[in-house]
This record gives structure tokens, sequence and C-alpha cells, in this order.
């Protein structure tokens, strides 16, 4: 017993740091969120008070924030894909091949240098006039290229003003550009490695006996590889949906300003624009729970789905 | 591994020394320095350094990157906000005021002698008193004309725009100025016309944005309606403007203001709606040969106005010194010197009226100064309603951007607006105390 | 293994060569435009007309880069020991150490990774504002310097460390702090290396929360500083090429020098515990 009361001491006075910063920064703030979504708090002089659901009926028939939220929904697209993409790169890293380091190092450059940096250079990148990637289209296909950050146009045909489909804004616009830019980003990134070091778990005796089998390198592939990367493509899809859902922040600030006629804006800058534009924290806090919400259920339904293999 | 995390620690105390000991001192050395959180338009160095040259207790400098208004009053409540801000209409000073951000000084301004209805033009008045209160003092005041390349037009022997012209007029000689490529490319536009400046065209037509008392939208008038369907006309059915692709294609690398101003200098664009206040960046390249002339109007010539107004921070340690400041403002030099340094014109109208304004001795060739009093006469303040807040003006950007990108008809896009718009309002009376009873007081008062 | 070794083969080679292409081209574009003149920038040709070296020396004399560059690296080392320091520490209680109702406490924590960063922002923000650290070095890093991430992956790790070495060490009667410092900490070097650099890279190029705390030029980090190129100052797409060159290459630096400890560091998801 007094045992067992030192090593929670012990235990306990291991984990304090972390658990003070914890408990200051995110789980009080987390508390003092549900309370402020439930008011007019505005930093803006109004007496604060209690406006129960108002701030999420507001939301609710606020027709940007439905329009915000497909663009988040429609962002989402680059995961699948940068998975696919990183899983392909993984594989290829994985072979022995002379110089691999060195394909390593330049495939990884991309996502080291991801933020504000690389955003400002691809928005230089997709000038429709001067940018390389139009005079690289031109060039190549003959056909003047889109564009890009300035056009609403998308592959969903989805609408500006409402939510739905309009045929004529079917094509590339800005959200394919911040798409592109999104999967050249990730694909030699963290996810590479972290399948580069789950591939590095694989037993090698399992492949070899199956390739002894006769089966082909795709059979194998899909038999024996793929399940054992199972647990690393679960982690790696939970931690994108994440990631995704409260994206598209820095994209819209310093390229797109969240325009051409809010395509571009995801729910993450609409609650920035809430809260550090006009100051309506009470409403800001609103959005960002509603947020929390869709993560929290969409990572239920990933656990649901896809928590087969793993155990932590 | 202990003993490096160790030392690791000890170098990061020793550069957080090194980080303390970057701090700059306050540039005033021992003056009482005053912080204003201004635009970072290089004319207000020059302004500072008048003011520090006529206080010498004093030191001005600006923060230019701090100016954003939400900045002035997340920082002014957070205890680091500037001693002087500015605004620039009657929704900033709201703003402000609802914040309890900007010092009332409508109390000092009397001891001082400083009667703001008399002095200033009446297009700055809204952005400065708030139900009575005064709470600023302008900066300038800046409505806007049309610039022209003189080169230009010789250049296509086309003769310069008359004062009186018609739209007809304009449009026609847009359309000589305007150049194409083989491949229908515009390489020059007749004409640059900022959408932004609609809100002058709906002056003209009779229309207006909002009611007076701000509760209703107009925006879906006929008046409004043939207002915005003029401006898109500009871009996409005489084509004598950019639009919004084309004007990305035009881009060059930018400069002060941006946008008119550079396609301007840079031969890009004949001629093009903007300020006096151009001209402090135009005066920086040699040879360029400008004139000016108001803009043509249809049923009235009533041009948008306004201008920067500078108010005090009301938790500001130096309240005397902000005040001398504004007092400053209100004073001939500093009029003179916004006139001569042509950003935009003096806020006090009658230095407007002098012999130095019409003809400065620097810049002979600048024989329009008359046509900058004369719209400045002719001009209203921008119209805002009191119940729409932030981006409650949304959905009138948003039908404006369809138009500007030729996506929607006008007028379906403005009654859009008119409907989104007033759904807003309503819907602000209904659920903030704070505009009920203000819509309560506007309807009691006027019933 | 064996068998694949023997094959030559060009496939992974092609592939890897235009990938590499493909990931290189923006970069190249980047250094290339950092050299040229301003009007240069817009010309079809990707090769400079003339060479402009002094892009970069305008880079400092328009804005204080070497402040911002200092206090980026500078924040992102406070924030990288600070992470390190409370994570391995956190991670050593929940790996190592067993207390009643640690389980249930960890199974907390790995919630609240799925919080997103926004919840919190705003009382974040209002509290620094409460406590009057807008505007300060402190404000910057001390939020940050808490991660659920970085005890989670640290404590993947020390699972996989064998037990009986820390009962060996406290049979030899080493107190807990000694087993932590003597023991685990050295066998986790790897996940140490990997955490601090991911956090360093994370720290150091921050965007919204150095965008809403700064207000004062000489706290500024290079991702708001930049942007002084790209904003109602003109738009110098040749001194932002500029900016960001430089800004980037001691992540690169950092990337390779860290690239051994990488593969081995990331022991997360799957890793049976």
């Amino acid at each position: 017993m007094n045992k067992q009361r030192r090593r929670l001491f012990i235990g306990l006075a291991f984990l304090l740091p972390n658990l003070l910063g914890f408990l200051i920064f995110t789980a009080g703030p987390v508390a003092f969120s549900f309370g402020a979504a439930f008011t007019n708090w505005d930093l803006q002089g109004s007496p604060v008070r209690f406006i129960g659901f108002d701030n999420f009926v507001n939301m609710a028939t606020d027709n940007g924030f439905w329009l915000y939220l497909v663009n988040t929904f429609y962002f989402l697209i680059g995961i699948p894909l940068s998975i696919v993409g990183s899983l392909a790169v993984a594989l290829l890293l994985d072979s022995k091949i002379r110089g691999i380091v060195v394909y390593r190092t330049l495939l990884y450059l991309p996502s080291v240098t991801s933020g504000v940096a690389v955003m400002i250079l691809w928005k230089a990148l997709y000038n429709p006039d001067f940018g390389p990637i139009n005079r690289f289209i031109e060039s190549v296909f003959g056909v003047q290229g889109p564009n890009w950050l300035l056009s609403t146009q998308n592959l969903a045909a989805l609408g500006v003003e409402k939510v739905g489909f309009v045929p004529m804004q079917f094509g590339f616009g800005a959200r394919e550009a911040i798409l592109i830019m999104g999967i050249w980003g990730a694909l030699g990134g963290g996810n590479t490695l972290l399948y580069l070091a789950a591939l590095g778990n694989v037993p090698s005796e399992l492949t070899e006996a199956a390739e002894l089998d006769g089966a082909n390198r795709w059979k194998v592939f899909r038999n024996v590889t793929w399940p054992q990367l199972a647990p690393t493509t679960f982690f790696i899809l939970v931690m994108s949906f994440i990631g995704g859902l409260q994206g598209g922040f820095e994209q819209a600030r310093v390229m797109t300003g969240g325009g051409p006629a809010g395509t571009t804006t995801t729910i993450a800058y609409y609650i920035y624009n809430k809260a550090f534009v006009e100051l309506q924290m009470g409403f800001a806090s609103a959005v960002s729970l509603v947020l929390f919400a869709l993560i929290f259920a969409i990572t239920l339904l990933n656990w649901k789905f896809g928590n087969r293999e793993t155990t932590y | 591994m202990k003993a490096s995390f160790l030392l690791t620690l000890l170098g990061l105390i020793l550069l957080s020394m090194f980080a303390a000991s970057l701090t700059p001192p306050l540039p005033g050395g021992k003056r009482t320095t005053l912080v204003w959180a201004t635009d970072n338009n290089p004319v207000r160095a020059e302004q500072c350094a008048l003011f520090n040259k006529l206080n010498p207790d004093l030191f001005l400098t600006i923060d230019p990157q701090n100016a954003d208004s939400q900045k002035v009053i997340v920082q002014s409540i957070g205890g680091v906000g500037p001693d002087l801000f500015d605004g620039y209409s009657a929704e900033n000073l709201e703003n402000f005021v609802r914040a309890g951000i900007p010092l009332d000084v409508t109390d000092d301004f009397e001891k001082m002698d400083i009667d703001i209805y008399d002095l200033i033009w009446p297009t700055l008045l809204p952005g400065c008193v708030y139900r009575d209160r005064i709470y600023g003092f302008p900066r300038n005041a800046n409505t806007n004309a049309v610039w022209y390349n003189k080169d230009l037009f010789d250049k296509a022997g086309v003769p310069y725009p008359k004062r009186d012209w018609s739209w007809h007029d304009l449009i026609a000689t847009a359309k000589k100025l305007t150049v194409r490529d083989e491949a229908g490319k515009a390489k020059q536009f007749g004409f640059y016309w900022d959408f932004g400046n609609t809100g002058d065209l709906i002056f003209q037509s009779g229309g207006r944005q909002f009611s007076k008392d701000g509760t209703v939208s107009l925006i879906g008038s006929p008046e409004a309606i043939d207002a915005v369907q003029r401006s898109r006309d500009l871009l996409h059915k005489y084509k004598i403007a950019p639009s919004p692709m084309e004007e990305a294609a035009l881009a060059t690398q930018g400069g002060w203001g941006s946008g008119g101003i550079t396609f301007l200098m840079g031969g890009r664009v004949a001629m093009a709606y903007g300020g006096r206040w151009w001209l402090n960046l135009m005066r920086s390249q040699k040879g360029l040969n400008l004139g000016c002339v108001p803009l043509p109007f249809t049923k009235q010539r009533l041009y948008q106005g306004g201008g920067g107004i500078t108010m005090i921070n009301r938790y500001s340690p130096k309240r005397e010194a902000a005040l001398r400041f504004l007092k400053f403002m209100s004073e001939k030099p500093y009029n003179d010197l916004i006139n001569s340094q042509a950003d935009a014109i003096s806020p006090v109208k009658k230095y407007a009226y002098t012999e130095e304004f019409l003809f400065n001795p620097a810049y002979p060739q600048e024989d329009y100064n008359e046509i900058w009093r004369f719209v400045n006469e002719h001009a209203e303040a921008a119209e805002f309603s009191p119940f729409l807040k932030g981006t409650d003006i949304a959905p009138l950007k948003n039908q404006l951007d369809l138009v500007k990108n030729d996506l929607k008809p006008v007028p379906e896009a403005m009654k859009q607006a008119a409907i989104d718009t007033n759904e807003r309002i309503k819907r602000n009376i209904e659920i903030n105390p704070l505009y009920a009873k203000m819509y309560r007081e506007l309807k009691g008062e006027n019933p | 293994m064996a068998v694949r070794k023997r094959k030559l083969n060009l496939g992974p080679h092609i592939a890897l060569v235009l990938l590499s292409v493909m990931a290189l081209m923006p970069f190249i574009w980047m250094v290339l435009a950092s050299f040229k003149e301003l009007a240069d920038v817009e010309s079809p040709n990707l090769w400079p007309t003339s060479w402009h070296p002094e892009n970069y020396a305008e880079v400092f004399r328009q804005i204080k880069y070497a402040q911002y560059y200092f206090n980026s690296a500078f924040i992102a080392a406070w924030v990288t020991f600070l992470t390190l320091v409370t994570s391995s520490m956190a991670a050593y209680s929940f790996a190592r150490i067993q207390w009643p109702g640690r389980d249930s406490i960890f199974r907390l924590y790995l919630a609240t990774m799925m919080i997103p960063g926004l919840v919190t922002m705003i009382p974040n923000f209002s509290l620094m504002v409460e406590l009057r650290l807008l505007d300060s070095y402190t404000g910057l890093i001390v939020p940050a310097a808490f991660s659920a991430f970085g005890t989670f992956m640290l404590r993947q790790f020390m699972m996989s460390i064998h037990p009986s070495l820390d009962e060996a060490a406290e049979i030899d009667g080493a107190k807990p702090l000694q087993i932590f410092w003597d023991v685990v900490m050295p066998l986790c070097k790897p996940g140490l290396a990997t955490l601090g650099i991911f956090t360093f890279m994370g720290s150091y190029g921050s965007f919204f929360w150095p965008l809403i705390l700064v207000k004062s030029d000489h706290l500024r980090t290079l991702p708001i500083g930049m942007m002084y190129f790209d904003s109602v100052n003109g738009r110098q797409t040749n001194l932002i090429m500029a900016a960001s060159v430089m800004s980037i290459i001691p992540l690169i630096l950092l990337f390779i020098a860290g690239q051994k400890f990488f593969v081995k560091g990331i022991m997360l998801g799957g890793v049976k515990g």
C-alpha cells in the first residue's frame, strides 16, 4: 500500500509540469469555450450575457457558415490522395537502391519548408499570366491555363452563393490550387516517414515467404505488406482528419484572403475572422465547438471502422 | 544526458538575456514619446518631423503595423495600445466607441477653442462625431477624381478630357485608349475603375445604399441597380477598364497603394479614378505628365468623401501630449504641409482656399489643384448602417464580387443583396439589445 | 530482401528522379527568382537576365530580418527545450511508473489530441490579454511548451524499452530521477531527437499565434515579418523569395542533421505497448 502511494506520488510528480500546462492551456480553455459559446462576449464593450443557443442558431442560419463548411470538407479530398502518395513514395524509398538518402532528403524538402514562405512561393507560381505553372501548361498543352487562385471554379462544380452544384463552376480554381500545393507538401513528408518506419517493421520473412510462393509484387503488397501497415494508415488517417478539419487558415490568410468570393474560406478562417477581426469571441467559440464536435464524430467513426488492429 | 539538458538550459538563459537586450529603447530618448498607429504612407514621416520640431519636448513616432482597428482595440484592452490611432469612417468610429477605446475630446476641444463643425470638411464629421460627442480630429480629406496620363493621350492623338464631360465622353475616350494585341489581350486600358467606388455612382444616380436612419438597405432600388450596372459595364460591356482577371494579369509588382496608382504610373492605364493622395507616390516618377478632371455625373454631382480621423487612446497615460497633436492638426503648419505633400487635401477647409494650395511652387506643373477642392465641395460621407457590423456587409460584398466577375446579372444580384442585408439588419435588431434600443429610439424620435 | 537486392531495377530510380524534380521545381524557381530584378520576375525566362545578389542585402535593409531570424530561432529553441522536458517527464510517468489512475489519465491525454487548436486559441488569447502577456516572448513561448502529442510519442518510445532495465537500476538503489536521467533518457535519444526536430520546425513555422499575439516589430518572427514584402507596401516578389530562401536554410540543415534519427525515432501507432 505504502509502495503504491509512493508510486502515485512519483508518477504525479513527473507528470506535474506537463499536467499543469495541460490544465492551463488546454483543459481550462476548453471548459471556458464551452461557457463562452453561450454568451454574446465580443470584446467590444457589450455587457457579457448568457444568450442560450442564439450563437448556434445564428450560425445555422448563416449561409456563409454552410458554404465554408462545404469548403472545409472539399479540402479533405486531399487526404486520401496524399496518403496514397506518401505510401507510394515510402515504398519507393524503402527499396534498397543507391542514393536513397539523397532522394529521401530531396523528397522531404517540401514538407520541411511548408509554411508561409512556401505559400508565398506558390502564390507566385500560380499567377495566371506570368506564373511558371501556366507557362508550362501553355507550352505543353497549348491551351491557356486556369486562373487558379483567382477563380471560383472547382472540380465538384460547387456553386459560389449557395451550397449546391452549378455546372458552369466546373474547372480548376483556387481550391484545386490549394489542394495541389497541399499534396505536393505532403508527399515526402511526415506520413512518408511514418510509413517508412512501419515498412521497416514488416518482418522480411513474411514477404520473402510470399515471394517464394510465387506471388507477384502486387499480391505480396496487397496480402502481406498492406495489412501490416494498417495501424499506421489508421493513425495517419485519424491525424489527417483532425488536422484537415481545422486547416486552411494559413492558405486563406497568406494566399487568397479567403476568396475569391469566399471559396477558400474554411471553418478555421471563418473562426479567425469572427474572433480576431470582428472580435465576436462568443460566436467564434460556438463555431469552434461545432468544429470540435465534428472532429470528435469523425474520429469516432474512424475508430469504429478503422481500428481493427491497433492497440496502444 | 542530464548535463546536456542543463547546458542547453544555461545556453537558453544566456540567450534570453541577450534577447532582452535587443529591445530597442523608445526612440524619443528623454522626450515624451507618442506612438501613432497609422498607415505607413511615407508622408507620415514628414508630418511627425514637423510636429516634433514645433514641440521639442515631445517625440511622435508611427507604428504602421498595428493600425488595423481590431488590433488597436485588442491591444488597448491588453494594455499595449498606441497613444493615437486612426479611423476612416463612421462605422470605424462606432466600433471604437463601443469598445470604449477613444477618448471623448468634446470638452478639451471646447477649452482649446477648436470648433470642428466650423473648421473641417462636412464629409469628415461622421468619422469624428458619435452621438454629439467628439472623438477625434481628421488627418486629411479625400474625394476622388479622374487622373489621366497626358502622354498616352498625346501618343494616341486623343484630346484631353474636359471638365464638364459626360459619361458618354468618358467611355468613348477610354475606348480610343484601350490597346489590344492580336490575341485580343489588352496591353493598355483606357480607364481604371476600382469597384469599391460604386458608391459614388449610387450617389450620382440619386440613389442611396441605406435609408437615412440605416434601418433599410436600398441597394435593390432602381437607382442603385442602375449605378452598379454602370460600374459593371465599364469592365464587361465596354471593356475599357480591367476586369479582376485582367487586372491580375496586368499586375505589376505593386508599390505603396498598388492597383490603380501603379497601373497609371506604369502607363498601363490612361485614366484612373483615384485621390489626390496618389500624387505623393506619383511625384516620385519624373516625367510623368498628369492631368485631372472630375468624374462625369448622371443625375447629380455628388461624390463619396472621407478621410483619416486621428483619435486618442483612452488608456494612454499621455493624453495631454496626444491632445497637443490633435491641436496641431487643426493649425496652419500641418494643413499647409498636407496640401503641399498632396496627402489628399487639408482637413481644415479654409487652408485649401489659399494661393499656395492652388499653385505649389515646387510642382508648377500641377495646375489642377482647384479640381480637388471642387470635388470635395461636392461630396458627402460614405453611407453606413449602424445596424450592421463587420462581415454583415458580406452578402453585399459577395454579390458585388459576382457582378464584378460577370458571374451574375446586376438586378438579380443587387436584389438578393438587399434581401440578405435587410435580413441581417432585422436579425441584429432582434438578437442584440443594443441595436434594439437604438432602433426604438430612432423610431420613437421619427414616427 | 535478398531477392529484391539482386534485381537491377531502373524503375524506382526513374520514379524517384521524377518525384524529386517535382519536389524541387518550386524551389529552383524560388532561388532563381530571388536573384532577379523585380520586373524580371514576370518575364517568361526561368533564368535571370541579370543577377542581383544584392536582393539579399536589400531584405536586411528593408526589414529587421536578422532580428526576426533570431526571434524565430530563439522562440523555437525555448519551445523545443520545454516541450522535451515536460513531455519526456510525463511520458516517463505514463510508460514506466505504475500508479493508480494512470491509464485513464493517459486516455484523457490521447483524447485531447482531438481538440482543435482553434478551440483553445480564443481563451488562451484572452488569458494572455489578462496576464498582460500580449506582445512578449513569454506569451509566445509558454503556451506552446506543453504537448500531448509529444507525450504520446515519447511514451510509445519508452514502452519499447525493456522494463527490466529500470528494475535492475531500482534494485541497485537508484532514485526515480536517476533512472529517468541515466537509464531511460539516453535510450530515448532517437525519439527525443525526432520530437525535438518536429517541435522546432513546428514552432519555427508557426503563424497564427504570433500573428495575433505580437505587436512590436522587434518581437516579430520570420513568417510574420516576411509578409511585409507582400502587403500594402507593395509586392516585391524577388525580395520575398530571397527572404524565403534564407528562412528555410536552417530547416534543411536541421533535417539533414537529424535524418538518421527519424525512422528510428518514430514508434507511433501499431507498436504494441
